[in-house]
């Protein structure tokens, strides 16, 4: 604390009924302990090897994202010389991914998040994934000698 | 570990140090939950937004230039990912809903068990007290406080971050939310 508030003065009130919050959000509304070890976890799992493959189109960004339930959320990634677009739609409880890798090929496409699973392409790229669990979401595919790795989103 | 600044852990953690990355974790997780709580997310959506949070900083460690604004990214970060959910499902907490009073037992931090243990029955009642007021104000003063409430306290460029304000507006903000409490306390 400053030495140069006043104390008891307006300042000084302010100071401590934030403080008296903080300690109540402690109290009433912590950081869960297993999401913590989720983020510590999240270490072991980072990439470092490979291309980070941007987020450059998202159904949900933007003023004019609207969608109701039953629409698809449509995603683009790129990086330096390959892609990945994706439609999301709900299926029941768990969704249903479509994707296709560009530049199109045989690749193998890894699932990362809650459920982690790899799926290969047709010859057009093309994947379909069913059943996965809403959470977040990351794909990391190999094109030629290049991986990438898209980023990871809330889906 | 004796590591003091955020960037400095931040690097460290860049390079491998996993330590260091458990001790940002612990640091800023406060931070994000609070950006994430002020967005009033059902708690699904909100632990969903708190993961994909840090699982991009982890795919970022090697990649951001600016550790020293780790916070302000992370809390953007989380705020971005909070606006898509809403847009894409709207399921937001009506007010009455959150009353996450009594967090289970058993998913609580050591810390959070040895503050309980030190809570007084007084004090708790005043704090229970504090936050019930607190859950009465207006929605730009809950957004606000909420993230203001984070600990350690963050700085109002992580607070502008995690709530897309100006910084300039923070401050006065502020003083008008927490004289409102103030009043519903009296």
């Amino acid at each position: 604390m400053s030495g140069d508030v006043e104390p008891g003065g307006p300042e000084r009130e302010d100071t401590d009924l934030e403080e008296s919050l903080r300690r109540a959000a402690q109290l009433f509304d912590p950081v869960p302990v297993s999401l913590m070890e989720v983020a510590v976890e999240a270490f072991r799992f980072r990439t470092v090897d490979a291309e980070l493959a941007e987020l450059t189109f998202d159904s949900l960004a933007g003023a004019a994202a609207v969608r109701g339930p039953a629409q698809a959320r449509v995603l683009g990634f790129g990086g330096p010389g390959a892609g990945l677009d994706l439609e999301i739609t709900a299926a029941g409880a768990s969704l249903r991914v479509v994707g296709q890798v560009t530049p199109p090929a045989h690749v193998v496409v890894e699932v990362r998040g809650d459920a982690p699973v790899s799926v290969g392409t047709d010859a057009f790229g093309r994947f379909t994934v069913d059943r996965v669990p809403p959470g977040p979401l990351s794909f990391r595919c190999r094109v030629g000698d290049a991986v990438f790795t898209t980023e990871w989103v809330t889906v | 570990m004796d590591i003091d600044s955020t960037g400095a852990l931040f690097q460290a953690a860049a390079k491998g140090d996993a330590s260091a990355w458990e001790a940002l974790v612990g640091r800023l997780s406060p931070l994000v939950w609070s950006v994430v709580r002020a967005h009033r997310l059902i708690d699904a959506d909100a632990h969903e937004v708190f993961q994909t949070t840090w699982f991009r900083l982890a795919d970022n460690l090697t990649r951001i230039k600016e550790p020293d604004k780790i916070g302000a990214w992370l809390a953007s970060t989380a705020r971005h990912e909070c606006l898509k959910v809403i847009r894409g499902s709207r399921r937001v907490v009506p007010t009455s809903d959150i009353d996450v009073l009594s967090p289970e037992a058993d998913d609580r931090s050591p810390e959070q068990a040895v503050l309980d243990a030190e809570e007084s029955a007084g004090r708790e009642a005043t704090l229970r007290k504090v936050w019930q007021a607190y859950e009465q104000l207006s929605e730009n003063c809950r957004r606000l406080l909420r993230v203001l409430m984070a600990s350690p306290p963050p700085s109002y460029a992580e607070v502008a971050a995690g709530l897309g304000m100006a910084i300039g507006s923070i401050g006065p903000t502020r003083g008008r939310c927490l004289g409102q409490l103030r009043r519903l306390l009296a």
